[in-house]
């Protein structure tokens, strides 16, 4: 039994390996049918590991997703405009395909609004990896549907359903409750809750508090996990490999901490450390507050670029394939598919590993700076409170004497 | 030479420097969080969590540093 599990968890490895040679296997139609080298960095590595408006199922299809573009049209008037997919886009909308190399500023040069040029382009799939623009008036927000806001999406629905499922058979049937959670997957799920409850909440927010917090930490932790685990799952993506998912992320870390900052922590950050001279706290002050812009902003860059970092390895790795074929020819080309596929397969594991850990680090980090924000200083704060009083009290008694002394002299 | 081409060397030097800091910070790390288990072996389980959290901060700007180098390399093409 044992054995067949290992088998077969080898050939799933195996599979997992391929399966990025295979979908990236009709690489680059880029420039009409002719795989380049800067096709294959350009449309291949960059456009699998960045975000797209289609979802590749590249040997069986490639499914286009909505379009939503809200838009000043030439009058001045404010359009929210909805296509099917950006082919239906460029053929019906007045839109059009921006040349390659167009930058923002000088983006004037001929746009490809319809006709022939327009076709050859949508045959060559250059549709979806260039820049569309609007022929008259401008785009102002591009809210189409992308590919990591559908795994996203997929990826919250996972979470939703699981631990709804699981939230019923502690409730409703009381399963877990009184006895011991029964199935593997209620053992495992229960394992990692009480892990993110124990190791991480307990330990870094402080006192009874973490009782609070601990739904946010949950949420951050398995939303995160399963975006990273549909990151290695082959025609899929990972969500977290986006910067604008992870931003919102520390975002919402961020507003934790500025709603639930105690007054120790906003008066240290406003005013300094106590017991500091003035020009210290002057130096102080905004240090602290960089400080903590910074540390969100990192928490952020952090996960983005992990994510993305993994992907853009493995798909140099297998691009490494045709660019040695362009290079060298077929036969070294042959020999490097062994080096690719082993390689791929060892990041690959990597990669679970760093799924795991991503998310225990983004969890473990939000729960710190929370529990720093939240924390009160219980010790210091009656020392604090009454050494200025009694100072201030005998500056009034000073005051008093010098007042009374010369009434009575 | 090409501005390209100073782009290219570029990233490739910055991508190396970031990883001979970050790999250096993080043997520091480890080299000592072994030490430390070795010598109380009963607190394995907290140095490891420390260890995993500032091994992320070191991580952290080696990252910073390799997007920038991604920047560099990538814009040349767009």
């Amino acid at each position: 039994m044992i054995a067949r599990i290992r088998s077969a968890g080898l050939v799933v490895l195996i599979l997992l390996g391929m399966s990025p040679a295979l979908t990236a296997t009709p690489a680059t139609a880029a420039e009409g049918g002719e795989v380049t080298l800067e096709g294959i960095v350009n449309n291949s590595i960059l456009g699998h590991a960045t975000d797209g408006y289609y979802l590749d199922f590249k040997p069986f299809a490639e499914v286009e997703l909505p379009r939503i573009m809200l838009s000043r049209t030439a009058g001045g008037a404010l359009t929210l405009e909805t296509y099917g997919s950006t082919m239906s886009m460029l053929k019906n909308g007045p839109y059009g395909l921006a040349p390659h190399g167009g930058e923002e500023g000088e983006g004037h040069g001929p746009l490809v609004t319809q006709g022939a040029d327009l076709e050859e382009a949508i045959a060559a799939k250059e549709h979806l990896h260039s820049t569309v623009k609007r022929a008259e008036g401008h785009v102002v927000a591009d809210l189409s549907i992308s590919r990591h806001f559908v795994f996203g999406l997929l990826s919250m629905v996972i979470v939703f359903g699981v631990f709804i499922t699981l939230a019923q058979r502690y409730y409703k049937k009381g399963i877990g409750r009184t006895e011991a959670p029964k199935g593997a997957f209620q053992n495992m799920m229960e394992v990692m809750v009480v892990f993110v409850r124990d190791e991480i909440a307990k330990p870094n927010i402080q006192g009874e508090k973490w009782k609070t917090f601990l739904p946010y930490l949950l949420t951050a932790f398995f939303f995160i996990l399963v975006a990273n685990i549909l990151g290695l799952v082959p025609f899929a993506g990972a969500a977290t490999s986006n910067i604008a998912v992870t931003g919102v992320m520390a975002i919402m870390t961020f507003v934790i901490v500025l709603l639930y900052s105690s007054k120790d922590h906003y008066r240290e950050l406003l005013t300094g450390p106590p017991d500091a001279p003035v020009l210290v706290r002057i130096i102080f002050v905004p240090i602290e507050i960089i400080g903590l812009v910074m540390r969100h902003l990192a928490l952020a860059v952090r996960l983005f670029a992990n994510m993305v970092g993994g992907a853009l390895i493995i798909f140099s790795l297998i691009g490494l394939i045709f660019i040695i074929n362009i290079l060298f020819g077929e036969g070294a080309a042959v020999g490097t598919v062994i080096i690719s596929i082993a390689f791929t397969v060892f990041i690959l594991l990597l990669k679970l590993l760093v799924a795991f850990i991503q998310a225990y680090v983004f969890t473990i980090l939000s729960a710190l700076f929370i529990g720093m924000a939240v924390e009160e200083h219980h010790h210091e704060e009656p020392e604090a409170d009454t050494g200025p009083d009694m100072s201030r009290l005998d500056e009034r008694l000073d005051a008093v004497e010098e007042a009374v002394e010369p009434t009575s002299a | 030479m090409e501005a390209a081409a100073l782009a290219y060397l570029a990233a490739g030097i910055g991508a190396g420097l970031a990883s001979i800091g970050a790999g250096v910070g993080i043997g520091l790390l480890a080299s000592s969080s072994m030490d430390g288990a070795a010598r109380q072996p009963e607190a394995t389980d907290d140095i490891r969590g420390l260890m995993i959290i500032s091994a992320a901060l070191v991580e952290g700007v080696a990252l910073f540093a390799l997007i920038i180098c991604l920047l560099l390399a990538i814009t040349i093409f767009i």
